[in-house]
This record gives C-alpha cells, structure tokens and sequence, in this order.
C-alpha cells in the first residue's frame, strides 16, 4: 500500500427537509412508538385471537428451551486440575506448545512431555497438560478424561483425518470444551491466502464444533517456541475457561494416573518374573466420590478390584488464600512425575526418587535444572545411605555433627523402620524402599493403648506414625542434599511459612522441631478419637491411658535427647515437651468430656464390631487333638443362623402401665406441649409483631404491632434474658459466649424477616422451575455443608474420596506386561465403575453406520467399540425393529439409517453413547470410526430373530385341499404348526390342517384356490438367533512399548480367508456363464374336432397350405376336347355372357323404377302427416278453449244462466 | 473380570443379602447354612424366596449344593411384570414383601406382584403394616403415583394361609435424596381390626380395648373393623390389629399384633391383644423418628441408592436387623453412615433417643429401565 490515500468525501447532515423535521421531533418527543399507538389504534388492536396465542405460544417456546434441567452443583470446593489434552495429528506443533504453556505458567522449561503434567496456573485454576498421539486408542481413552481439548490444526496443510475422528469421538463420549489452535502459520508467504485458509478452516471448524467456537491462531515460531505474546493469551484463555459437566464423567469417579510404581515383592519377581504385580497408582481423584474396594476400569489393561485407596497430600497445591493478585514463584509449581519433575516424593510405602524410564538408555543431551539435584543424587553409584553415612549434618551451625547411624537408631526405635535397597531393572531406576516392621509398631501401640479391640483407631495410629516417620526421614534425605550440593531443596513440603528466610539449617532443624510435635499433636489427636469410639472405657482407663500416653512421649523424647550430645538443646527440648504437656491436659480432658456425652457410640456397634466377630471364629478348641467340641448353641454361630426377621421386639424394661411412661411421650401428640417457635400462641404474637400494623378504615382506628410501640433493642435485651435464664440451666454442661449468642440471635430474625419477604414477594412469579432450581441449591449447600467440619480421614469413609484429592490406589493381580511394557506417553485412567457396571450381559443399542466410513458392516463382524470407560472387542448382530415390535436380524447395516444392534458386553446405563471402529491398528482405512450409537436396554436375554422359510411340495390335490410333504419330518412338528399359514409361490395363501399318517411329516392344508403340481408350498417363519458372546477387552497397554497401537483381536472371517489365503467356494449356479439361448420351436396349435365343428367357418382351421404335387397315381390325366367341342363350349360361353347382361341390365332399371316409387310414397306419407298435424291443432285448441271457459266459469262461481 | 463376590456364613439375613447382591450386581456366596442343625440347609420358605427373586430377575444364576448348606446367587437384572408367587407358608407374605419393596422400583417394567400365603401372623411385619407403613416412606422417596399400591384381596392366617395380596410399583430411574429430620407431632391414630374365620365381634372388642388406651393421648382415633368371610377368609382362624399414628410431617409409626396361630401356644384374648397392641404403639413412640422400626432397613437402602447427595433421616434405636443391614449396605455399596444421636432435652418428653443418620448416596440408576 502506498501512502497516498484518498479522501473521502465526508458526510453532511442535513439541516433542513422533512428528514431533518422528522429527526428533530423524534428528538424532541422519542415516544414514536406511544404515538404510534395513539395514532393508529386499529394497527395495533388484536387482530385474530388465535395468533396472538400462537405468538404468545410460540414466546413461551422459546423461553422455555433456554432451560437446562436444574442439576445439583456437585463440583468440589478444590476442584482438581484441569485435564488438557493436546491432540493432532504427528508434527503439528503439540509437545511444542505444551512447554509453551508450561514455560508461560511456571517459567520452567521442561525437556520430553512424557504423561500428565499438571501445573498451578492461577490462584484458583491447576491444570493437567497432557500430550495425545495419534494412537486411537489413547485418543479414545483420552476424549473420556478431557476438560479441555487444544485441537492443533497444521493450517499449512488443513485438516486432517485425526482431527475429525477425534472430534467425533468427543461427540459419542460427551463433548468437552474443545480449542482450535491453528499451526505453522507461518507457512504463508502470501498474505490473501493466509486470510482465506483461516477463514476456510475458521468457518469448517464452527460447523464442527459449534458456530462461534474459539480458534486461536500461533502465527510463526521464534526459536523454535511459539510466540510469548500468543502462548500468554492462549493461556489466559485457558485460565479463564469455563466447563459444563459431562454425564460420564460426572457420575464416575475417574484418575488420570500420574504416576506408577510396583510395589511387588522383588523376590517374588526374581523367581517369577512372569507373576501377577500389585501397583501403586497415584493422580487426583476427578468426577465424583470414589469408594474404597470399589472396581475400576483401567482402559487398555482390564477390570480390577481396588485393595486400597489414600489419599496424600497434594503435591501440586494451590496456594493459600491470600489477598494478592499474582501468584510468585514458588507457589508456581509443576508436578509432572512421569516426566522426571516432581523430584524426590515421599509417601505411604516409600521414598521414591523418580526419574524418567528411558534416562538410561539415551543420556538426555540437555540436563534439566529442575531435575538435576535428582541426577547428581542418582548418577553417583554409591546408596544415598552410603552418601548419608559419608556425609555430616550439623542441625545448628557449631553444633556437633549429626551421625547417620543416629538416625538409623531413632528411625528404627520410632516405627520399626528399615530400609530397602532395590534396583527395578525394569523400570531402570533405584528405588529406596522402606519396609515397615509391623510387630515393633504393634508392641508400641499396645503400650500406648490397651483396648485390644480398637482395631481400627489402632491402624489409624500406626499410620500416623508411620507418616511422622516418614517425615523424619524426609527432613534427613533434605539434609544429606543441602549438605551434598549446598543448594535449598527443589520441592519440599512447607510445614512452616514465615521463616524462609532463616539460613538453610536452621530452616531444617526447625522442620525436625515441627515434626516432633505435630507427631505428638496427632497423637493426642488420636487419643481423644479412640476415646470417643470407645464403647466401654470408663474414667480410669482414659486417664490411664492419657498418662501411658504421657510417658511414652516422653520416652521418645528423652531417646531424641540422647541422640543430641549438647545440654543446651536439651533444654530446649524439655521445654518444649512442657508445653506440650499442658495442651495434653487439656486435650485429653476434652476428649473425655466427648466420650462422656456420647455414651453408646453408635458408629462403633454397627461398623467397628465386625473385625472382632471374625477373630472370635478362630478360637476352637481341640480335645486330646483329636476331636474338636462342636457348639452347636455357639452364640456367634447361633446368631448366624438366626431367624431372618426385621421385627423389633419391644424394651422388656418399659411399662406402659406407668403413669411416668406414659408421660415421657405426651409431647409426641399435637396434644401435648409444643416447641416455643412452633406453639401456636408465640406464632400468632410474631404475626402480630410482623403484620400488626393495620388501619381500620371503617373506623378510622389505626392499630399499632408490638414492635412499633417497643423498641427493638428492649425486646432483645428481653430475650436475651430468656436466654440468659436458660443459659444458667446449661450453663454446668456447656460455656457459651453471650455476645456470640446475641449476636446470632439478631442474625436469626434478621433471616427470618427476609425469608418471610421473599416468600411473599419472590413467589409471585415463581415457576417450576425457578422451584425446582432453587431446591437444587439448597441440596447442594446441604451437601457442602454437611461433612465441612468432619477431618478428612473419617470423611472418606463417609462420603468416599472426594474429587479434588490426591489419591494413591493400591491394585493387585494386574498383569506383569503392565508393568514390564510400561510406557508414560501413554495415558493409564482408572476409570471407577458404579454398582452393576462390573458384569456382563447383553446390550441393545441404537447403531448408526458413520457417514464417512466407506463401507457398511456386517452382522457378526467382530467389531471393537468404546463404550463408557471400556473399549472392547465384541461381534454384535443388527436388526431391524418391524412395526410389530419383533426385532429382525439384517445381514448388513443399512447406508444411511439407524439400527439396532445387540452385543454381549459390559452392563452400561441406557443413554450411554458408544463409538465402533473395526481395528485399532495402524491408519489403513481412511476413517476409522466405523459407527456411533447409544445404548438402549439391558438384559440377560434377546430376541432377534430372522426369517425362516420352510418349503414343502403338494403330492395329492383334491379341490383345495393338498397334501403336503417334505415340509416336517415328524408328525410332532406338524402338530406344532397345526394352523400356521402357508402360500405357495404363485401367491395362493392357505392353512396347516392336520399331520398325516404317511409319510411321515406330511399334513392336510387347505388353500384359497386349487393348487398345481407343480406348485411349492411354503411356511414363513421366524427363527431366534442367539448373540455370540464374545467379550474381549483390547488389551493395548500390555503390548510392549512402540507397539502399543498394533493390538490385533479377533479377524473377521473375510480378514482371516484373506490373510489365509483362502477362497471360498462360490455356488455353482451364481457363477455367470455365456449366455446360450437356444431356438424356440412351437408345436402346431390342435384344436379339437368338437370344436373345429362348432367353430364358425372363419375361424375354422383351414387347409391352406399348398398342396403338395399330387402323386402320380391321383393325378388325373388333362382334357383334351374335341373341336366340336371346343365350339360348343365356346357358343355357350357367349351366351351366357349375354344373358348375364341382360338380367343386369334388367335389375338396374327395376331398381331405379322402385327408387321412384318409394319416393312418391314418401311425398305421399308426409303429406299425410300435415294433415293430421293440422287436425290434431284444431282439436287441441278447441279443446283448450273449452277447458278454458271451464275454469273461468268455474273461477266466476256457480253459474247464475245454468 | 475381577472377581468380586462376597461370601457369608449362616442364613441369617438371608434376604438383605441376596436383594442387596441383586440391587448391587454382586454375587454372593453363603455359606454353612444350619449346617450344624438336626435338620441342615435351606428350609422351604428359603426356597420360597429364592423362586421369588429368581422371578423377578432375569438371568440370575443360583447353585445350592446337595444339602442345602451352601447357595451361590449371582444376580441377573432386575425384570419385574406380572408374576405370581404362592408364598411358603412358614412365613408370612410380609417376608417375601419386604424384600419386593425393595426391588420393586428399580425393575425393567411395573411390578404386579400377586403373592398367595399367609397375609397376618405373629413373627413377620403383616401385609397391613407395609401397606400402612413402607408405602409412605417409599413415597417420600420419589416413588410414587398410579399403580402405586398394596391391596389385600385375600386374608390368610397362619398356619393355614390362603390370603392373597397384589401389590403394584411403578418404576424409577433415580432416587430424590430425603431430608426427614423432623418427625413432627402425630395428629391422628388409625388402624384395621381384622378377623377371620371367627365372631366378628372379636374385632370390635379388640377396638374398644385398644382405644382405651390410646385415647389419653388423642382424640382422633378411628380403627376399622375389618371382617373377611367365605373364600376371601383363608383358611385359619384369627384375629389381629394394626396401628398406625400419623404425624403432621406425614411420617407413619405402626405397631401390630396378632393372635397366636392356630394350634400353636395359648390363645390370645382379644381384649389383651388390643391393650398389647396399644402399648405396642407407645413403644414405637417412645422410639419415635420419621420411619418407624420395621421400616428402617427400607429407608436406609432408599438413601443409599438415592442421588450423590446427602439424605439424612432421622429414625428411633436401630434394631438388630437394622444394624446387620447397616454392616451389609457396607459391604455391598461402600457406603457408611454417619450416625449421631440426638438426645431429647430434659424438659421435652418426647420419648427416647433418636438416631440422625446420614448419608451420601451411591448415585444409583436403575440400569434396569429401558430408554426408547
């Protein structure tokens, strides 16, 4: 473009005319629409009162389709991260963006994108980037778990098959948020046709996605990044993105697995390296509540019984809450174990030191920052307890060093912990496990508490400790790295804020301090809970085991204080513990006062006595060794083989007799004594005091509320003296805060008043579903609500894990492939299965061939489908349903229509949608989403059933009765078909009579009309076809590594003749053969001699065929005359020709004469016939006249002349 | 697939195991069923209700081995319908019922049940008590509307039986969570006064007993007598009352009593029954809450398999059956209560503790339905 633009000619407002008048007035007025109205009443009158309530109908229409069902907003308090997927096809930019975005979040830069990565993007937001290659199993697998999709589109190229299939798949599996983002934009030389490509792939998109969904466009790489600029803004958006609940996802519990580890036994490895693994799966918990010992899915692995489900600390945590607006550097964290960040992590069965799986093998050229402590800590071949055992922590600076076997003894006195070296050659990595001795653990315990039953608490406290252990140990391996590379650890978790800036050690010795008494904090924590579950401890045992408790904390801290050589710190020590102590009191006097209140603990009859029943089993008692005493009337044994009886027999301790008896429950009955907000009169005196105000205004009179005449600060402090009254009852059992009370109390009638308010002004125009949303609120605040202030780890047992957590899942018995084959590019999901989703039965369900897959499908075709968490390889059958309801088997889906199809599968919820491909090898065909669907039914059974002619032949044929054989073989299946219709061929329609003797299977029928011979006679039947029930889950994630996308299941038959080689026979007569058509030869018509005489001559048979030469005998000799003869002949001849002429000539004038004549007569018969015409009017008038003066007189009246 | 099937010993419960089994999906192995009893395995009322719940279903799979000892159940799906059932007549049809409850609104099509047995008798919750009692809890739950009902055709004493009752339930796809924290205050008292193949005085002279004790507390009484005769009496004698209060909130606590069996222990004075009964009925009071005692376990498995949201409802003591139900519900669902007792304060004399149970359900949905 140059410079130079031409001016346009600007626009001038006009100033005068009548525009300028009108525009002036509407200025001036601006009420055209009122006047027009005024002006014009009949335009704007009801014209036709049936359309106005067609438009009106149609509004409400309108109104109404903006709703959505009102669901319950289940969405947890602290969601978890936001699962992002990348997808695209290979090389279009994917891994790219993903450290983009990663860079652009947490300003750290990460090598190879290996599974989740899961970042802090803001102060409320996390998210999980995951990479999804072109597998269409992971992006099958992927599509399910997604919030967000980022689908990259090559803008160079344009789209590609896999994004289509990848959107269709998103379609089936509910439809996540889905984000184009264009690539290699800078591809364009030319700027028009970059503008019309977007535009193009702009408006293709929309019509895929929705009309207005969000392309972003990454116009050009710098340095192999996108650009700043863009990532920021892409990621923006993505920060600020909102997401609509998926019906899958929302009723499942599901965890995108970040993490793996194989818990085991090496041993068992070792001499079995094919035996089944337990494996620890670590990720957060999305979707809905999981419950422990529930079943999950894992796709591409199979279905599994969780042996065990905790959660951790969250290693990826959103900051505190804070008034700020940005979040700094340390709170943004990334946690991506799988691709080696994450560092050293600490949980329940280990420390692990992760690093990525193919670290080994290929010497990553570019070390990364983040993970190079780890490295340092691993490329050294010595043990970190090797590297401990050289290396000296001094936790003050000054202060004596600090002796590994130290913290070896206090470890091993703690919690009996040991330590494990083991190299997993599988995995390539060193691992230091930590072996737990249980019986030190126990013994402790048992010190500490002597209810042997409290089994559960007991765990819990073994736990605990185990965790404060690990703690310990933690500070310690923090330690040994400070000391080794003087640098502050990577990642770590803060126990304390504000003293970060303290020195390094100092930082560390604190943490030890920290842990110590947070570990006695538990405890008391713990003391307190098992007092409370505890039915039977009385006061003695409590304080009992309070002071038990005391001492052996002080043991462990007087241990603590060997270990330290200088006095000072002992000191310190001991203050500490002192302080310690005083809480202790308190706490446990507290804790006692709770068991007090809560007497027979419930929770602990109903769910805390099993374990004791079962233990009580083992105790049998054996005489001489040799017999065992059976006890029959053995209570547990006779409970269990009780009546099965839900009645519940009265109290025997009640009477009803007694008058005190009967008294505890008068205010049961509306009769007895009401409650103060409900008793009727205080009811009618708050109306009073909220409606009192009225006017007569007959009278004139004006009636005043009481609150009008009293002040509110007097009635309050009137009822605050109620309350004080009452307070001094309580006031032995519980301490309350006046102020508080009041102050609650104002805010009760404040929301009293308001909820009157808007009940009465709200509900004037609130519909159903303004109702029913509301009740769907308050659902949701209840269930917030309801476990707010329950701590954690009885929480879950109440509500399952909660979404949001950081969970560990323990598996057992999962296939070594798993394992040995593991591959973290990978998706692993451990999909959670509701109640019933875990068994197999048929499945009906409507099926829709896709329109861009080229062929149809075949019934019996073994087909994989991805049907909720699953994908699996079944053989499905097609049918059609025919107006009477009765499914009919199809051979082949139709092109363009639904059908059904029945499959034996995993039971699913109606409504679930489905997708079909028919491999999920390679990319061969060119779309490989063969059908979509939904589920519509469920059952054990089916009934699809396909046709079934049965053929017979008549051998005997009276009027329209045949005999019929080689229909049946039986008189039995006659007999069953005694009835049935039949036809034959030529469309003669008749009925099953009766079996016959002979031949066996032969039967009477009759028919509408006479049958032929040749006729066949046949028997439309439907006959049940059962589903093949083929279940095979596609097993992907077993295969090794890089062959992961070559699952091959069952072939079809066409794959396997194919592959085999084989040709099948075809039918001889379906073969074409040359077309031979041989010569039509008719035989002579033959009429019968009958009626060759009735016939009329012309239609008789003639013989006109010439006449052959006659034979020599029949031939007549010719005649040869005489010429007298000749002369006669000739005279004769010439007579008779004048006779001839004569007579003719004769006729002609007869004729002519008789013409003449009939003419005359003609002449003659009309004449005639004038003549009468004219009589005959003669007549007629006279008469006429006659009759005329007849009527005249007779109108006239009696004639006076007659 | 994982296995995933529970194992139990003895054939107490029998009932809440193999419905939960079936409303859950897994399978469940009992074993050492009266194995150590003169007479071992299953009885016939077992048997009973094992052909019951096998009609149903459809594809379930039950194996009991030769003596009857041990049974194997794994559950098909639920298919309701139309059936009929000539329940054993060693328990009453309120056995084979409350297990039906239960089922009912989570079957493929509308359940017509037909059961033939014994409608009253002493040990198991009557006919008349579920009809009075379970239908409006299953109510407040959602389940609701035409062809929603429990009707006595036939009314069979024990031992004898011949009494014959339909009962219809519509069927839901999802379970609406409850909130019944408040039992409210009851208005009126109500109940049937039955008798067969005896005077029908004996019923009104069980009324009058029991009015005069239930009218300390309320006026609003009215106790229907009702006398069955020719084919729809059964065949044994006996007699029997049910009551029931309602409350203002609409929750229902009944008690019932009913003579003794015919050539089986001491008769029973009608008069004695109705006074019995009475207290019967403050006895359930005392207890109180919003689902009375016979219907706890009912309640319970409602909330369980209701929506993932949180139900509380508040009930009386939890009877042994209740607990065990508890215990099962663990089992089966994972699902666990939370269990607080509300003590009634000094002044109010509202009979003894009550029970808040909470849950959050499973987010059941009834698999079962078909969508068209």
């Amino acid at each position: 473009m140059d410079g130079k633009v031409k001016e346009q000619k600007r626009h001038q407002q006009k100033h005068s005319g009548p525009k300028a008048e009108k525009k002036k007035l509407r200025k001036q007025g601006g009420t055209t629409e009122e006047d027009g109205r005024r002006r014009n009443p009949k335009a704007f009158a009801v014209q036709s009162a049936v359309r106005m309530a067609k438009t009106f109908h149609r509004a409400q229409d309108i109104k109404a389709k903006k709703h959505h069902i009102p669901l319950v907003d289940r969405t947890p308090l602290e969601p978890p991260p936001i699962v992002i997927v990348v997808v695209g096809p290979p090389k279009v930019g994917k891994s790219t963006l993903i450290r983009c975005l990663i860079k652009n979040f947490t300003r750290q830069k990460l090598g190879d994108i290996c599974g989740p990565v899961t970042i802090v993007s803001g102060k409320k937001r996390r998210l999980t980037f995951m990479e999804c290659n072109n597998d269409i199993n992971t992006m099958i697998d992927l599509a399910k778990v997604a919030d967000l999709v980022l689908m990259l589109i090559d803008a160079s190229f344009g789209f590609e098959m896999e994004t289509f299939e990848f959107l269709n798949i998103c379609q089936v599996h509910g439809f996540p948020r889905i984000m184009g983002v264009l690539t290699h934009l800078d591809a364009f030389k030319n700027n028009k046709t970059l503008r019309k490509t977007k535009k193009n792939l702009k408006h293709r998109f929309w019509t895929e996605v929705y009309q207005g969904a969000k392309l972003f466009y990454l116009s050009g790489m710098v340095y192999g990044e996108y650009q700043t600029q863009e990532v920021k803004n892409l990621g923006r958006f993505i920060s600020v993105m909102k997401f609509r609940p998926l019906v899958w996802q929302t009723s499942h519990p599901y965890v995108l697995v970040d993490r793996m580890e194989d818990l085991t036994d090496p041993e068992k490895v070792r001499t079995d390296p094919k035996c089944d693994r337990t494996v620890s799966l670590y990720g957060y918990l999305r979707g809905t509540y999981l419950k422990n010992k529930g079943q999950v899915h894992i796709p591409g692995v199979g279905d599994f019984q969780v042996a065990d489900v905790n959660f951790l600390p969250d290693p990826c945590s959103l900051p505190d809450a804070q008034k700020k607006r940005a979040l700094n550097e340390k709170e943004r964290l990334l946690y991506a174990p799988m691709a080696g960040v994450g560092g050293v992590v600490y949980d329940k069965d280990a420390v692990y030191i992760d690093l990525p799986a193919n670290h080994v093998n290929q010497q990553q050229e570019e070390v990364r920052p983040t993970t190079e402590l780890v490295q340092s800590l691993i490329d050294t071949h010595a043990t970190l307890d090797a590297k401990m055992a050289a290396s000296k922590v001094s936790l003050f600076s000054g202060s004596a060093f600090l002796d590994p076997t130290d913290i070896d003894e206090q470890s091993g006195e703690n919690g009996g912990l040991q330590e494990k070296h083991v190299w997993d050659p599988n995995i390539q990595r060193k691992r230091r496990k930590v072996v737990f001795n249980e019986d030190d653990g126990e013994e402790e315990e048992s010190g500490s508490s002597d209810d042997e039953d409290d089994a559960d608490s007991d765990q819990e406290e073994q736990e605990e400790d185990e965790d404060e252990d690990e703690d310990n140990l933690s500070t310690f391996l923090k330690e040994a790295r400070a000391k080794s590379d003087g640098t502050p650890p990577v990642k770590k978790k803060k126990l304390e804020e504000g003293k970060e800036e303290m020195p390094v050690f100092a930082d560390s010795e604190d943490e030890l301090e920290m842990s110590e008494e947070e570990r006695e904090a538990g405890r008391t924590g713990d003391s307190g809970h098992c007092s409370e579950e505890d039915e039977e401890d009385d006061e003695e045992s409590g304080d009992e085991s309070m002071e038990e408790e005391e001492d052996a904390a002080n043991a462990t801290l007087t241990k603590q204080t060997a270990s330290e050589s200088e006095e000072e710190e002992e000191e310190e020590e001991e203050e500490g513990a002192l302080r310690w102590k005083e809480g202790l009191q308190q706490k446990a006097s507290e804790a006692f006062l709770r068991q007090q209140e809560a007497a027979p603990n419930l929770r602990k009859l109903v769910y805390g006595s099993v374990a004791e029943a079962a233990d009580s089993e083992d105790e049998e008692e054996e005489l001489g060794g040799l017999f065992r005493v059976s006890r029959p009337q053995n209570s547990k044994k006779f409970q269990a083989n009780a009546l099965d009886c839900s009645r519940f027999n009265p109290d025997t301790s009640h009477d009803w007799d007694l008058e005190e008896m009967l008294n505890s429950i008068r205010d049961c009955f509306v009769t007895g004594k009401w409650d103060e907000n409900q008793d009727a009169a205080t009811l009618l005196k708050e109306d009073e005091e909220l409606y009192g105000d009225f006017e007569d205004l007959e009278t004139g009179e004006v009636h005043k509320g009481q609150t009008g005449n009293q002040d509110p600060a007097e009635q309050d402090s009137e009822n605050d003296e109620a309350d004080d009254d009452d307070d001094e009852a309580e006031e032995s059992q519980v301490k309350v805060d006046d102020e508080q009370v009041q102050k609650n109390k104002r805010l009760e009638k404040k929301r009293r008043l308001k909820e009157r308010f808007n009940a009465e002004y709200d509900d004037e125009d609130a519909t159903y579903f303004d109702d029913l949303k509301e009740e769907m609120q308050k659902q949701a605040e209840l269930n917030r609500a309801e476990f707010e202030d329950v701590d954690d780890e009885t929480r879950v047992q109440y509500e399952g894990f909660r979404p949001g957590m950081y969970v560990r899942l323990e598996i057992s018995s999962i296939p070594c492939e798993f394992v040995t084959n593991f591959d973290p590019h990978y998706p692993i999901i451990l999909g959670g299965l509701s109640s019933g989703e875990g068994n197999v039965g048929y499945l009906q369900m409507r099926l829709k061939k896709h329109r861009w897959h080229s062929r149809i499908l075949k019934t019996r075709d073994p087909l994989i489908l991805s049907l909720g968490w699953r994908r699996f390889q079944t053989i499905p059958l097609y049918h059609i349903e025919d107006h009477n309801g009765r499914h009919r088997l199809l051979k082949y889906t139709p092109q363009h229509m639904h059908c059904g199809a029945s499959i034996w599968g995993p039971v699913t919820p109606q409504g679930t949608g489905f997708l079909a491909v028919q491999s999920v090898t390679g990319t061969k065909a060119n779309f490989r989403i063969a059908a979509t669907g939904v589920i519509l039914d469920l059952d054990k059974s089916v009934t699809i059933v396909k046709k079934l002619k049965l053929i017979g032949y008549p051998y005997k044929i009276f009027k329209n009765t045949s005999f019929v054989k080689g229909m049946f073989n039986t008189v039995l299946e006659v007999a069953k078909f005694e009835g049935a219709s039949v036809r034959t061929v030529s469309g003669v329609r008749g009925q099953i009579k009766k079996a016959l003797s002979t031949p066996p299977g032969a039967y009477r029928a009759t028919f509408e009309d006479r049958l032929l011979m040749s006729d066949i006679v046949f028997l439309r039947s439907w006959y049940p076809v059962s589903v093949p029930q083929l279940y095979n889950p596609v097993t992907s994630l077993l295969l090794p590594v890089g062959q992961k996308d070559s699952w091959e299941g069952m072939r079809t038959v066409g794959q396997l003749k194919h592959d085999l080689g084989i040709r099948n026979k075809p039918n001889t007569d379906s073969l074409y053969k040359p077309v031979v058509r041989a010569q039509r030869r008719f035989n002579p018509l033959h009429i019968p001699k009958e009626l060759q005489k009735a016939l009329p001559f012309k239609s008789k048979p003639k013989q006109q065929q010439p006449q052959g030469k006659t034979p020599k005998d029949l031939q007549r000799p010719s005649v040869i005359r005489e010429p007298q003869e000749r002369k006669v002949a000739a005279l004769l001849n010439a007579l008779s020709t004048v006779h001839h002429h004569k007579k003719k000539k004769a006729h002609t004038v007869k004729h002519a004469k008789h013409k003449e004549f009939l003419q005359q007569k003609e002449k003659q018969e009309e004449a005639k016939l004038k003549r009468q015409k004219e009589a005959r009017k003669k007549l007629y008038r006279v008469m006429g006249q006659m009759d005329q003066k007849k009527q005249r007189s007779s109108l006239k009246g009696a004639p006076q002349d007659d | 697939m994982a296995s995933h099937g529970l194992t139990y010993d003895g054939c107490n419960f029998f009932r809440q195991r193999l419905v939960l089994s079936t409303l859950s999906g897994k399978r469940v192995k009992i074993k050492n069923i009266r194995s150590k009893d003169d007479d071992p395995g299953l009885r016939d009322f077992e048997a009973s209700f094992i052909r019951l719940l096998d009609k149903v279903t459809n594809g379930s799979r039950i194996e009991i081995n030769q003596t009857g000892t041990v049974l194997f159940y794994q559950p098909g799906l639920l298919h309701g319908g139309p059936i009929e059932h000539d329940c054993n007549t060693q328990r009453s049809i309120g056995y084979y019922l409350e297990a039906l409850l239960m089922l009912a609104p989570f079957m493929k099509t509308s359940l017509k049940a037909t059961l033939r047995g014994v409608t009253n008798d002493p040990s198991d919750p009557t006919v008349d008590l579920l009809k009075s009692t379970a239908l409006p809890v299953m109510k407040k739950f959602g389940i609701d509307g035409d062809g929603f009902e429990l009707k006595v055709l036939k009314r069979g004493m024990a031992p004898g039986g011949g009494g014959e009752v339909v009962f219809t339930c519509p069927v839901r796809r999802t379970i609406r969570p409850v909130q019944l924290t408040d039992p409210g205050k009851i208005k009126r008292i109500r109940g049937v006064a039955y008798s067969v193949r005896v005077s029908p005085q004996m019923a009104n002279r069980i009324v009058e007993s029991a009015r005069g004790i239930l009218n300390q507390f309320i006026p609003d009484i009215y106790i229907h007598t009702d006398h069955m005769k020719g084919p729809n009496s059964g065949k044994s004698p006996g007699f029997g009352l049910t009551l029931v209060a309602e409350t203002l909130n609409g929750s229902f606590l009944s008690a019932e009593m009913a003579s003794t069996p015919q050539g089986q222990g001491d008769p029973i004075l009608p008069e004695d029954l109705g006074r019995n009964c009475a207290k019967l009925l403050l006895e359930e009071v005392y207890r109180g809450g919003c689902v009375d005692s016979s219907n706890q376990s009912l309640a319970l498995l409602l909330m369980t398999l209701g929506q993932q949201d949180v139900s509380k409802v508040l009930l009386g003591p939890l009877s042994p059956y209740t607990i065990e139900f508890l215990r099962h519900i663990r089992d089966f669902f994972q699902i666990m209560f939370k269990i607080e007792v509300q003590k009634p304060s000094e002044d109010t004399r509202k009979g003894g503790d009550k029970i808040l149970m909470t849950c959050v359900g499973v987010g059941y949905s009834n698999i079962n339905k078909t969508i068209k």
